[in-house]
């Protein structure tokens, strides 16, 4: 898959990700990048382009030996937003699913 | 590229785009590699999975947008905390106010219980009566005494923990208004451990008991003695 594709749905993957718990920034590059092919250092970014638009917040909670961490969690605009782009997004997918399927129909 | 060259040029690269809070940015980078060396990669990995330090800057220049309007709010929530300390201190001073009238009982009780056990009348300020009632009066006041050092104690560790509160809070307010992350609050009553809390309750109780029985029996003895409700009178107290 190409990259420029993916760097999209990475936002709304991240959104889920905190929607279902807290996590430092360490914590969701994992996460994606055994989910999706992608470099590592770009979950920051996208982290922090989500807190500039107020829909994650951070915390630091002291961890047991070693730096506090830096805890990102999901706002209540940034609830809301996850649901609107999630719905939009499936929409999309099922348009895009549907369309696909035509045109293999029309090949057979 | 190793560790160090690569946070140096993510760290170039961010400040010639001029992204705001640098040093935070590269710290989670710095973090991010101390988890991966954990796990056994070499910085050579690691930092190849990374990406490139330019297009990482860019991305996070093109996050930037907005969060120049924290720095106008951070001033407004500096003016506006600069307003709310002076009330706060004020409430604090009130608070230590307390805790010097709660000494000064402490001090006068205490005088008060020897000077009567010992017959001692200071200054002429301790009225006659016999030594009997003298006595029993004194347990009351020394009762109150302990009575009120526990008070303070309390107060003094209200103070301290509300103090506290206060200050986390004030710090967050800051954090929150710059766009960085936040502490969690802390309890504005004292947490006390159970052993002291328990010593204190029962210190509490029996001096409590103590003052109440010494106080009314203190005014049953004088009653009797001087054969008068109103001993104060028979004595000549206030004469």
């Amino acid at each position: 898959m190409n990259n420029q594709y993916k760097k999209g749905v990475i936002e709304l993957c991240v959104l889920s990700l905190l929607g279902r718990r807290d996590c430092y920034g360490y914590d969701v590059s994992e996460y994606l990048s055994e989910l999706i092919d992608i470099a590592d250092g770009t979950v920051y970014p996208i982290l922090r382009k989500l807190k500039s638009d107020g829909l994650v917040t951070t915390y630091l909670s002291e961890a047991s030996g070693g730096p506090p961490r830096k805890y990102y969690k999901l706002t209540d605009l940034g609830k809301e937003e996850y649901l609107a782009a999630k719905s939009e997004w499936l929409d999309f997918i099922h348009t895009v699913e549907r369309l696909l399927k035509e045109d293999s129909n029309e090949q057979n | 590229m190793n560790k160090t060259e690569f946070l140096n040029e993510l760290e170039k690269k961010l400040s010639a785009l001029k992204v705001a809070d640098i040093a935070d940015i590269i710290a989670e980078y710095e973090q991010h590699f101390s988890f991966k060396l954990a796990d056994g990669y070499s910085e050579e990995e690691i930092a190849a999975k990374m990406g490139n330090p330019e297009e990482l800057a860019q991305q996070f220049a093109a996050a930037e947008t907005k969060t120049r309007k924290a720095r106008s709010n951070k001033a407004l929530a500096a003016v506006g905390l600069g307003f709310a300390d002076i009330f706060v201190a004020a409430v604090f001073i009130l608070l230590y106010g307390l805790v010097i009238v709660l000494a000064a009982l402490t001090i006068a009780s205490v005088t008060t219980g020897f000077c009567l056990i010992f017959g001692i009348d200071g200054f002429g300020l301790i009225p006659p009566m016999p030594y009997g009632c003298a006595l029993v009066n004194a347990v009351a006041f020394l009762a109150l005494a302990v009575l009120s050092v526990v008070a303070m104690i309390y107060c003094l560790l209200y103070i301290r923990q509300l103090g506290r509160a206060y200050g986390r809070w004030h710090k967050n307010v800051l954090a929150l208004a710059g766009g960085k992350p936040i502490y969690p609050a802390l309890a504005t009553h004292p947490q006390i451990n159970p052993k002291l809390r328990r010593r204190l309750r029962r210190v509490t109780l029996i001096s409590l008991t103590v003052f109440a029985v010494g106080f009314i029996a203190g005014y049953i003895v004088c009653a009797l003695s001087a054969g008068s409700l109103g001993y104060w009178h028979t004595w000549n107290w206030f004469v």
